[in-house]
């Protein structure tokens, strides 16, 4: 039996997605002959796909980006055209009261995107200090950061050096070479991680097609937007719309503008793709998710069913849906869309806590506490204390104090920057009458937890009864500034501004 | 006196000349200006004015105060429906390297162009035939039109940086003319891609702005402003200050805009559109920023607002004809009286020197021929002294250092002296006017005064010269006017001269006489030219600036060749004759080898920087990144008190911000050079253009346009010479 040609096999096994033996098998044709340019596009390639993520989904601002860039034309946008600013007057679906908003200020939503987790400080200090907890932590910038500890391999250790050095690589040689080229850009953006280079080759590439590659335009729109150079990146992803349409250029436009803080303007770009794709899921969820960060969420869910339409097993639409009725007093619904996503496979801790939240409030107390049990048994470090924090909350609704104030203690065990359980046990504290502890665990709470108003209301209303007034006064529009809607926080203002005035 | 209805502090200051209103929401005013740190901000009166109805307090107005980060220096802003089917404003903010479309109510770009020749200059509206209106933007020699989508269906050079736009019914069709004003001192009146007229000014026109019909007002940058009616003007008048704003707005309620003029000294007068009187006036305590006008008390009406650049807003209400009159306040009736004793003084005066020329005549002394002393009231001369003047072309000499020029001689005909001369005309002499007055040793009865005229433009002198005895106390002055030709620059040349490469051929419908008339009335010639009698023409001259020969030759079938290397003198010619002969329309065939090749080294330099540009700039942004890590990490050892790895992170930190400044410096150069290179072309292409007239012109420039936009030399070197591609 004669030997299966290797060139052959290599290809088998890149189809086969076995990139590691693919690898070895280029690794060994390549010793033999060096020059052998099929060999080694096919090992760039593996290479690549070992290591590649979606760019347009797993993306994060890093720290140093949020900080210092100003990439934003309207530093105070008018209410609801903006995902930085306070949400407009008019915005419908339940209110912050009822819905908790994620650290940067959005809607909770159903799924945990990168972004959400991290807020937006307002001076170096305060973004250093507060949320770099072991669950917050953010990229230092966009190049460093994530795309280094994600996507690319240029961290790993080689034993025999880089497969290619990209310092003398002849970039103007291969840039004309069309069937080298895009696998070398690949390799050199998604493996080496070196953007400065990648961009290099898409310049003179896409000089070599003089302009006529609209492959070779993403790229370099890829490599700007990397760099922080939307508006270049902005040029070139129209300029590629204009030669051919393409989802993903769509999607990265939009990005552009959603990192310009212009939702409305990527909205109208994800909108035009839907037109060429009508019913496009990744779009669809897109524009949903803006939609959120909008504070609309009655449009947001409308998207969300639109895709449910489209793709019946969409976890982020379910879960999106699931948590917008839960909040809006349908838990019934809710235990719907979750038990689905069970039913999809989905096994673990959160969805069996938020069953578990759903059955409580759905007066199904014979699931709840099971529901915990398994969510306990299932709750890893991360996520064991607000497994524990919404035990608590189940604890208060049956009216056991005792039980709950143990629930938000290990809840603290679990992780001790737990803003939402400080706030709740310094909410028991001040029940029992210790008003020193309770205004202690405000103030943490406070601290560890900016987003929230909750614990300055709290404090707020706590300095008001032991007659702190100028305290309570200060805090209280704290509270305000976070929440400009809150009633009671309103009304607290409005009793201590008459205070003042009659004094 | 009229009292502003409104005033308020915004305590932000303003950049000069970046002020624009606009009604993003498409019903309240909102004021827009730049401000420091590459910003924009945008005053939301609306939000309080709407409820009170009345004056806003300081500690309020600053809170509606939103800023737009542009991240780059503001060159241009300006406010105006882009799009028909809606009524709210789009922003436009125009910077040296790119312009931004931005519709403030939604948050989002409407279009965003880089424009390589930079944006000195925006207007909105509607131009000419087009159905939609265009955002045009003027930069280094080259006129953009943008509409919503940022598709640019207008476009056109223009010989010199643009640093004024507006729009006006210009011709009295119904549709909008452009007028650009430019660096160059020329107002030119663009009717779609083609120049209906040039008016030459004495300076780089700043501003200019429409009053009504075909009356337009202009400032200029050493302190002009004046009015327009078509090509004549009305009146103008110089100010020491420099006029920042220009607006036209009816103050005084009479149904007449007058011409609102800011100063840079913190003045603002209004003046009447058909004298220049000043009818109102007011004073800031800082330079005026911007004029605009706009409802800002939400009354229906709408108010002129003037800002100063300390962010001070006045606004005034155009007065009801009926309180016109308690305008007039004491002020200007002191102002009226100084005036009028001012004119009886002088009128005084003149009574007295009739009286003693009476006196003298009757006593029937013989006082002429001999210099007045102080008791003499009056000088006299012989009744038949005659001012003669001539202008002749003087080649200069070397060992005196002296260039070859144009000079004007003036002659008394008797023994009498000229002891000085005024000679004031626009563009030839620093601050328009020349006095000459020769040392008390060295009067004669004759004066040659040199002009070096920089253009090639027909300027009329008027000259008033002092005529007397020496040591007289009294002179008499003459005055008179004389028209220097066009190309009085350009001296006849009788020995034969080498032949220039450069050419430009083409053919008229005309007798060769005509061409002949043009020749002896445009250049200044000693005997008048004749034809020989065949009818051919060959006629030589050299340039008295570069000494560059020219030459016009002409066949008895009226085909003409004008042969020179310097395509801005063909330029000028072809402009000139076909101004002459009233042409509707000439092709012509050119060639200009020199031009064309240094015209293809910098397309070819163009492509080198823009290459460059981009390799810097991707440099540029990968160590910025690089610099905001360090700057977090340095940060995070400093909250960690570990000083020694801040020392380290601030030092890498410093190292790379030197290597960033650098780099900046570089890429300033770059920058800087492209644009002259782009200049350069645009030129080209204008100078291309003015061999051309009427649809010729235009064609010749947008053909140019095409073959740039496709970075296709070797077709525009073609366009260039047959003026097709």
């Amino acid at each position: 039996m004669g030997k299966m040609d290797p060139l052959f096999l290599a290809l088998s096994y890149f189809k086969r997605r076995k990139f590691e033996k693919c690898i070895t098998a280029c690794t060994e044709l390549l010793a033999k002959n060096p020059y052998d340019q099929a060999v080694w596009s096919l090992k760039t390639r593996a290479l690549t796909e070992q290591v590649w993520v979606d760019e347009c989904d797993g993306e994060e601002e890093g720290l140093a980006d949020v900080l210092m860039d100003d990439n934003t034309i309207a530093s105070v946008a008018r209410p609801g055209t903006s995902l930085r600013t306070a949400p407009p007057s008019t915005a419908d679906g339940p209110s912050q009261t009822f819905r908790p908003s994620t650290q940067s200020g959005r809607p909770l939503s159903g799924v945990v995107r990168p972004g959400s987790q991290g807020g937006r400080p307002g001076t170096m200090d305060q973004a250093l200090r507060t949320p770099r907890t072991a669950q917050t932590a953010r990229p230092m910038s966009a190049t460093s950061g994530r795309h280094v500890r994600l996507g690319t391999a240029s961290m790993l250790s080689t034993t025999e050096g880089p497969f290619i050095n990209l310092a003398r690589l002849n970039i103007a040689k291969y840039a004309t070479q069309q069937n080298i080229a895009k696998a070398l850009f690949e390799y050199i953006y998604f493996h080496e991680n070196d953007v400065r280079h990648a961009l290099d080759l898409a310049a003179q590439a896409t000089q070599a097609q003089e302009f006529k590659d609209w492959w070779w335009k993403v790229q370099l729109g890829r490599c700007y937007y990397r760099l922080g150079l939307f508006r270049d990146a902005e040029k070139q992803f129209k300029s590629a719309l204009k030669q051919q349409d393409h989802i993903n250029t769509y999607l990265l436009l939009g990005r552009v503008y959603i990192r310009l803080d212009q939702p409305i303007g990527a909205l109208e770009v994800y909108k035009e793709g839907l037109d060429k794709y009508p019913g496009e899921v990744t779009l669809l969820t897109a524009i949903a998710r803006i939609y959120e960060g909008l504070h609309d969420l009655t449009k947001a869910v409308k998207f969300y069913k639109d895709i449910l339409h489209h793709d019946a097993t969409h976890v982020e639409a379910i879960a999106c849906i699931g948590t917008h009725h839960f909040y809006t007093d349908q838990p019934e619904v809710a235990l719907r869309f979750y038990r689905r996503l069970l039913q999809m496979g989905i096994y673990n801790c959160e969805i069996f806590n938020n069953l578990g939240l759903c059955c409580f409030y759905a007066q199904q107390y014979d699931m709840t506490l099971t529901c915990f049990e398994r969510a306990l048994s299932l709750a890893t470090d991360h996520s064991v204390a607000d497994v524990w924090y919404n035990l608590g909350h189940i604890a208060l609704g049956i009216g056991d104090i005792n039980l709950a104030y143990q629930c938000y203690r290990l809840a603290l065990v679990a992780n001790n920057d737990h803003g939402e359980s400080y706030n709740n046990l310094g909410v028991l504290e001040y029940r029992r009458g210790n008003l020193d502890t309770a205004r202690a665990f405000f103030m943490t709470a406070a601290s560890l937890a900016p987003h929230m108003f909750q614990p300055h209301f709290n404090h707020a209303k706590l300095a008001h009864k032991v007659g702190d007034l100028q305290t309570s006064y200060i805090i209280v529009q704290k509270a305000l500034a976070l929440f400009p809607g809150h009633v009671d926080s309103k009304e607290l203002l409005k009793t201590l501004e008459t205070h003042f005035h009659t004094l | 006196m009229l009292a502003p209805v409104f005033t308020l502090n915004l305590n932000q200051k303003i950049v000069p000349g970046r002020v624009c209103i606009g009604k993003y929401d498409g019903a309240h005013s909102c004021l827009t200006a730049s401000t420091t740190a590459d910003k924009v901000f945008i005053h939301n009166s609306h939000q309080r004015l709407g409820v009170a109805g009345g004056r806003m307090s300081l500690s309020q107005s600053s809170a509606e105060v939103s800023l737009l980060n542009i991240n780059q220096t503001v060159s241009a802003i300006t406010a105006g429906k882009l799009t028909k089917d809606r009524h709210s404003d789009i922003l436009v903010v125009g910077t040296p390297t790119n312009v931004l479309a931005y519709d403030v109510q939604n948050n989002s770009d409407v279009f965003y162009k880089d424009v390589s020749d930079g944006a000195n200059a925006i207007t909105i509206g509607q131009l000419g035939h087009h159905s939609f209106p265009l955002a045009l933007i003027g930069g280094n020699c080259s006129i953009h039109g943008f509409d919503s989508e940022g598709n640019d269906p207008f476009w056109t050079v223009t010989g010199d940086n643009v640093s004024s736009l507006t729009l006006a019914d210009f011709d009295g069709d119904g549709e909008n003319e452009l007028l650009v004003g430019s660096e160059d001192f020329e107002i030119r009146v663009f009717k779609q891609e083609e120049i209906l007229y040039e008016m030459s000014e004495t300076e780089a026109v700043t501003a200019l702005c429409p009053m009504q019909g075909s009356r337009f007002g202009y400032a200029l940058a050493n302190g002009t402003v004046g009015v327009y009616e078509k090509l004549a003007r009305w009146w103008r008048i110089k100010s020491k200050n420099q006029a920042i704003a220009i607006y036209s707005y009816d103050l005084d309620g009479d149904g007449v805009p007058e011409l609102i003029t800011g100063w840079s000294n913190g003045k603002m007068d209004a003046r009447n559109d058909r004298s220049g009187e000043v009818v109102f006036k007011d004073n800031f305590p800082s330079t005026i920023a911007g004029i605009v006008e706009g409802d800002y008390r939400m009354d229906g009406k709408n108010q002129l607002i003037c800002c100063s650049v300390d962010g001070e807003i006045r606004g005034y209400q155009s007065s009801s004809p009926e309180s016109r009159y308690s305008m007039m306040d004491s002020n200007i009736e002191q102002e009226t009286i100084r005036e009028l004793s001012q004119r009886r003084h002088n009128l005084l005066l003149e009574l007295k020197n009739y009286e003693e020329n009476q006196r003298m005549g009757s006593s029937g002394e013989i006082l002429s021929g001999k210099p007045s002393t102080a008791g003499d009231q009056v000088g006299v001369i012989p009744a038949n002294t005659q001012l003669q003047t001539g202008l002749a072309i003087n080649m200069g000499s070397e060992d005196k250092n002296i260039p070859p020029h144009v000079e004007i001689a003036l002659a008394t005909t008797n023994d009498t002296i000229i002891r000085a001369v005024i000679i004031f005309a626009e563009g030839i002499f620093e601050g328009e006017s020349h006095v000459f007055h020769p040392r008390e040793s060295a009067l004669s009865s004759n004066i040659r005064v040199p002009l070096y005229p920089p253009k090639d433009v027909p300027v009329d002198l008027h000259i008033k010269a002092m005529v007397g005895y020496k040591a007289s106390l009294h002179y008499h002055v003459f005055e008179l006017t004389r028209q220097l030709p066009r190309f009085s620059m350009y001296a006849l040349c009788t020995t034969p001269v080498t032949e220039p490469q450069g050419y430009v051929k083409f053919k008229l419908t005309e007798r060769v006489a005509r061409i002949v008339m043009w020749i002896n009335s445009s250049f200044l010639l000693l005997d008048d030219l004749q034809a020989d009698d065949e009818g051919v023409l060959d006629v030589s001259f050299v340039s008295l600036r570069s000494n560059m020969p020219l030459i016009v030759q002409a066949t008895p079938q009226c085909e003409i060749t004008v042969r020179t290397d310097n395509m801005d003198l063909a330029g000028d010619i072809m402009q000139a004759l076909s101004n002459y002969l009233n042409l509707e329309d000439l092709q012509v065939e050119a060639d200009f080898p020199s031009e064309l090749e240094q015209l293809g080294s910098v397309l070819e330099r163009v492509e080198e920087y823009h290459a460059t540009r981009q390799r810097l700039s991707a440099e540029m942004a990968d160590h910025s990144g690089v610099i905001r890590t360090l700057v977090v990490r340095a940060e995070d050892a400093r909250l960690m008190s570990d000083m020694q790895s801040m020392r380290h992170w601030y030092g890498e930190l410093y190292n790379l911000n030197k290597d960033l400044i650098s780099g900046y410096k570089i890429r300033c150069n770059n920058h800087q050079e492209l644009l002259n290179c782009l200049k350069q072309v645009n030129q080209t292409i204008q100078k291309a253009g003015r061999l051309r007239t009427g649809k010729s012109k235009t064609a010749v420039i947008s053909a140019c346009r095409q073959a740039i936009k496709n970075n296709n030399v070797n077709s525009l070197t073609k366009i260039i010479r047959t003026g097709s591609a």
